[in-house]
């Protein structure tokens, strides 16, 4: 089966050079008893290496799973800037 | 175009937007539609399947594109798949009755069928008097949504302002505009939504039609429990035109405390030996994925309304799962037609105050849309039961291969085999008893 990445390849996206989703790592990295965005997020956009977060926005698919899963305060989301982000040609 | 003012703006695209967005244009309103995507439609998820009438009574050319329809196929056949790791057992049900249109139910692609219905708003702006000042604007982002001495005056995208009696929001599910202005709080609640994952499947079309069984536009929609790993949610599966559509629902909070990657579910859902035969001889075309209401009253505001604003659809926390469909881009029409009748009305009064405004939540109250919502709250919790998701699909299949199993042994008879079953799943009879009677109470 193909990795994720393979399949995120696949998509059109305008990527915007200003991130449309901050995340407060600070939060996800001491507090934060689940770190559910690294496993629930489709897009791969949260990882984990050497036990620290790490967020990249340039995957994202705007699915808004961060937003809802995050009960910890530490994801600011909203939407690419006008004219960026995904394009779904199917959907 | 900035100092005008229109009737109404409707923010977003989808099938609840343009609803409101088409009865608006055809009535004589002007209006501008908003979407955030490069079309309406192309930032648009859904599994999906539109059921209902309420789709051909507000888009009545829907019935008039017999050749090359925008939607996929029309639904008749249902399926309904219930599996352990190894086995499935389905419910399986094909009517004429649902292959005469307007149809019970269509699969539709969003990108695909949203783009159609923007379409016709545009076709229905330029008949009205305002088709020099009525628009679709897309790749447009609504930052705020403007407000003066709390009554909703217009919106604001980036340093552009437009003004109107009334907006209109049918922003979706990631509804940042209608926590803006305090119709639902700020705080987001994993309970009250789950999170889709998709992917669309390409074959050739004779091959799709032979694996299916489908003539001409005829289709399967099948849903699936039991392939989640007991992670709350379920699986489907849509025919589309040359496509499949597959994927999975998952409750957000069980998922979270799961552990278990949505990605992971997903693969492992694809590989199950009652799926993996259908994807052979196609090819992974697009990747998606998007949050879904799960259907709890608990997501729907209070009020739908204030002073100058009406929020519909996903934004409002309308969809619902009564175990016999998974019905929410219906209800987003039906709630889109709703405000934009209730639009017409303010119009005619000249009162776009919550006054007003209010006969939207009522009339919304006197469809399908909100009797459903409420008289339903007993089936989203007992299709929730944690049991449902493991348990109860492994003892249906357990069950089965014991009636079907030819062992060489003298038969048994029904009875001792289901008496046998569960004994040895550890459900008792007062959790079955009590299962049976919710199932028939609240389904």
């Amino acid at each position: 089966m193909s990795s994720v990445k393979d399949r995120l390849a696949k998509l059109k996206t305008n990527i915007s050079k200003k991130p449309h989703i901050l995340v407060n790592t600070d939060i996800c990295n001491s507090t934060c008893p689940h770190k559910c965005t690294t496993y629930v997020c489709p897009a791969l956009c949260y990882t984990q290496a050497e036990g620290q977060i790490h967020f990249q926005y340039e995957d994202c698919i705007e699915c808004g799973t961060c937003m809802h899963a995050c009960d910890q305060g530490a994801v600011s989301w909203n939407f690419p800037e006008s004219g960026h982000g995904v394009t779904f040609g199917l959907g | 175009m900035e100092e005008e003012k229109f009737d109404c703006i409707i923010v977003g695209g989808g099938v609840a937007g343009c609803a409101a967005a088409y009865v608006l244009a055809q009535n004589n309103c002007k209006i501008l539609l908003i979407e955030k995507g490069e079309w309406t439609g192309s930032k648009n998820v859904s599994g999906g399947v539109l059921w209902g009438p309420t789709a051909w009574e507000i888009f009545p050319n829907l019935a008039k594109q017999s050749e090359d329809p925008p939607y996929e196929r029309y639904v008749d056949r249902r399926r309904l798949s219930f599996c352990s790791d190894d086995s499935s057992f389905s419910i399986d049900y094909k009517s004429e009755k649902f292959a005469e249109c307007p149809y019970n139910g269509i699969a539709v692609l969003r990108s695909k069928f949203d783009k159609w219905l923007g379409e016709q708003v545009e076709e229905a702006i330029a008949q009205s008097d305002y088709a020099e000042e009525s628009f679709v604007a897309t790749s447009i982002v609504v930052d705020e949504v403007l407000q003066k001495n709390g009554k909703v005056t217009g919106i604001r995208s980036g340093e552009d302002e437009f003004f109107a009696d009334c907006v209109i929001l049918a922003e979706g599910v990631n509804n940042l505009l209608t926590r803006q202005v305090g119709l639902m709080e700020e705080t987001y609640n994993a309970e009250l939504v789950g999170t889709g994952i998709k992917e669309v499947w390409k074959f050739d079309r004779d091959l799709l039609e032979a694996k299916f069984q489908l003539d001409g536009l005829s289709g399967l929609s099948n849903e699936f429990v039991g392939c989640t790993q007991g992670v709350e949610g379920g699986g489907f599966l849509y025919t589309n035109r040359d496509s499949v559509s597959i994927g999975l629902v998952l409750g957000l909070a069980s998922l979270r405390s799961s552990g278990k990657a949505v990605y992971d579910l997903l693969d492992s859902f694809k590989k199950h030996p009652s799926i993996a035969p259908i994807l052979k001889g196609g090819e992974m075309a697009e990747y998606s994925a998007h949050v879904v209401p799960v259907g709890d009253i608990r997501l729907v505001p209070k009020k739908l309304y204030k002073d100058g604003v009406m929020v519909v659809g996903d934004a409002a926390g309308l969809l619902m799962n009564t175990g016999k469909s998974i019905e929410g881009m219906n209800m987003a029409m039906e709630s889109g037609r709703q405000a934009a009748l209730t639009v017409l009305e303010a119009k005619g009064k000249e009162d776009f105050t919550a006054r007003t405004l209010e006969n939207y939540q009522a009339k919304l109250s006197e469809t399908f849309v909100m009797q459903d919502m409420y008289n339903f709250q007993g089936a989203v919790k007992f299709i929730h039961n944690p049991d449902m998701f493991g348990t109860y699909p492994d003892f249906v299949n357990d069950l089965m291969y014991k009636v079907f199993n030819v062992d060489g042994m003298p038969k048994r008879k029904t009875r001792d085999i289901v008496k046998e079953t569960i004994e040895e799943s550890g459900i008792s009879y007062w959790e079955l008893f009590k299962t049976s009677i919710a199932g028939g109470m609240h389904l």
